[in-house]
């Protein structure tokens, strides 16, 4: 229930995000958020990885279909950042805004970097690398802007669908895991 | 058991991972196929997706507006402050310019007038409803300043210093009933007595003891004798304005106007000492003898 919750909101933001972030003067650096989920997913993922895994493949293929990125790239690279989270959430612990736009930022720029890695195995990249990598690097910035955002709505999800007290104190300290 | 779990779990996730890996190789090689999946998501996706750029739209378009206008506003605001300050300034250039203007008036007046003299303010004039303003107040008043000392500017004659106190005097203008200077016509020879005369609507004097014989028109100019020492010889006071020779008796009646306009007087000279006289003899006696009008009036 609260991974379906956890795909319901976050189907709602990539569809905010897909339509009125065109009218922003930066339109073209759009934030990670669909990865930015799956990463925290995979943090929080309980004793099995694969619903949360499958949670972000998901959500990684509606941002696919929502934002018209080739379907099935977003959701590789959620579908991975979440089980790479996974399986590092017991030795880190991802609370506080300066830690959580940091860890946001290294996310989005993996997630990046694995994208322009796709595009050049497909043939797709331009062959300007320069301008790639400023878009990348601004990319970044603004994921890492908007990460601590989009942890807390995350968390606000899992609290509310916390089963005891001490769960949805937990969850929305970031205290899940 | 658990281990077994775990590895299912495991394996589980890596066959999810290889799901997009497949859709992906497939989405690029054929970028156009769609499933019903697809389908199904966009259309019900599509609506939504209009409405909320509607709205956030016509919210961005009223949030662009108000940050447009706030920065009209503040452009407007700025742009009233120079307004401001530009015409302040502009109304300080033209005071500067027309006190300039005095100020040049003043130093021809006193390079013309060979007498020790000091530049003074009118600060303040006597204000009655009913009566023209016969008197003024000047920001000079030091111990140089003596009661009866001619007071002058650019057009001629101004009056005497009335009062002296402190640091400010009062002069009495020509035009004031209580002041009678020696004076004469230019044109003609012809001398009298000038007095002020009380109206309320013109500042206006007549000479006293002009008598019937001399000639008098109408333009003439009228200056001080330098009799009864209290002004020094030739300073203009006015012209005639009016004359009514047909009176009976020894004098004619003789209406002078000012020269000087007292309604906008600002700056004028007092004169502290007399001329330097005209006799090459007396020239070490020249300066800074007794003032004129050193007795009361």
């Amino acid at each position: 229930m609260r991974l379906a919750a956890q795909i319901v909101v976050a189907y709602f933001l990539l569809l905010l995000l897909s339509a009125v972030w065109r009218l922003f003067p930066w339109s073209e650096l759009v934030p990670d958020i669909a990865v930015l989920i799956a990463a925290y997913l995979g943090l929080t993922a309980r004793e099995q990885a694969a619903p949360s895994v499958a949670s972000a493949v998901l959500i990684g293929y509606l941002a696919d279909l929502l934002f018209g990125t080739p379907t099935g790239l977003i959701a590789l690279i959620s579908g991975l950042t979440c089980t790479a989270c996974h399986l590092i959430q017991g030795r880190l612990l991802v609370r506080g805004s300066m830690f959580t736009t940091v860890f946001s930022g290294l996310i989005a720029l993996a997630a990046g970097l694995f994208t322009i890695l796709v595009r050049s195995f497909a043939g797709l990249l331009p062959p300007g690398w320069g301008s790639e990598l400023g878009t990348l690097a601004l990319s970044v910035v603004i994921t890492a802007l908007l990460g601590p955002i989009i942890f807390r709505t995350c968390r606000f999800v899992d609290s509310r669908f916390a089963r005891t007290r001490r769960e949805r104190d937990a969850a929305a300290s970031g205290m899940i895991g | 058991m658990l281990f077994k779990r775990k590895h299912l779990d495991y394996a589980l996730a890596g066959l999810l991972l290889l799901l997009p890996a497949v859709i992906l190789r497939s989405s690029l090689r054929e970028p156009v196929n769609q499933n019903g999946f697809d389908r199904a998501v966009l259309r019900i996706s599509s609506p939504l997706q209009a409405a909320a750029s509607w709205v956030v739209g016509g919210l961005g378009g009223l949030f662009t507006d108000y940050v447009w206008l706030v920065n009209v506003e503040d452009e407007n605001d700025e742009l009233r402050a120079t307004n401001l300050r530009l015409r302040e300034e502009l109304g300080q250039l033209r005071g500067a310019a027309e006190d300039l203007a005095v100020l040049e008036e003043l130093v021809d007046l006193k390079r013309s007038t060979q007498a020790e003299t000091a530049a003074a303010h009118i600060i303040a004039s006597s204000i009655n409803s009913h009566f023209r303003v016969n008197r003024v107040r000047i920001d000079r008043g030091d111990a140089a300043v003596e009661v009866g000392m001619p007071v002058i500017s650019a057009e001629g004659l101004v009056g005497r210093i009335l009062h002296s106190y402190g640091t400010h005097s009062d002069v009495l203008l020509v035009s004031d009933p209580q002041s009678s200077v020696d004076v004469v016509i230019e044109e003609t020879g012809g001398r009298g007595l000038l007095r002020g005369v009380a109206s309320d609507d013109a500042y206006f004097c007549e000479i006293e003891y002009l008598e019937q014989g001399k000639t008098v028109r109408v333009g003439d100019k009228v200056k001080t004798s330098g009799l009864g020492k209290h002004f020094p010889e030739g300073l203009l006071v006015g012209e005639i304005a009016s004359v009514d020779s047909a009176r009976h008796g020894l004098y004619q009646k003789v209406t002078v106007k000012p020269a000087v306009d007292f309604s906008s007087l600002d700056t004028v000279l007092i004169l502290l000492a007399p001329p330097p006289p005209s006799d090459p003899t007396r020239a070490q006696n020249s300066k800074s003898k007794a003032a004129h009008g050193v007795e009361p009036f």
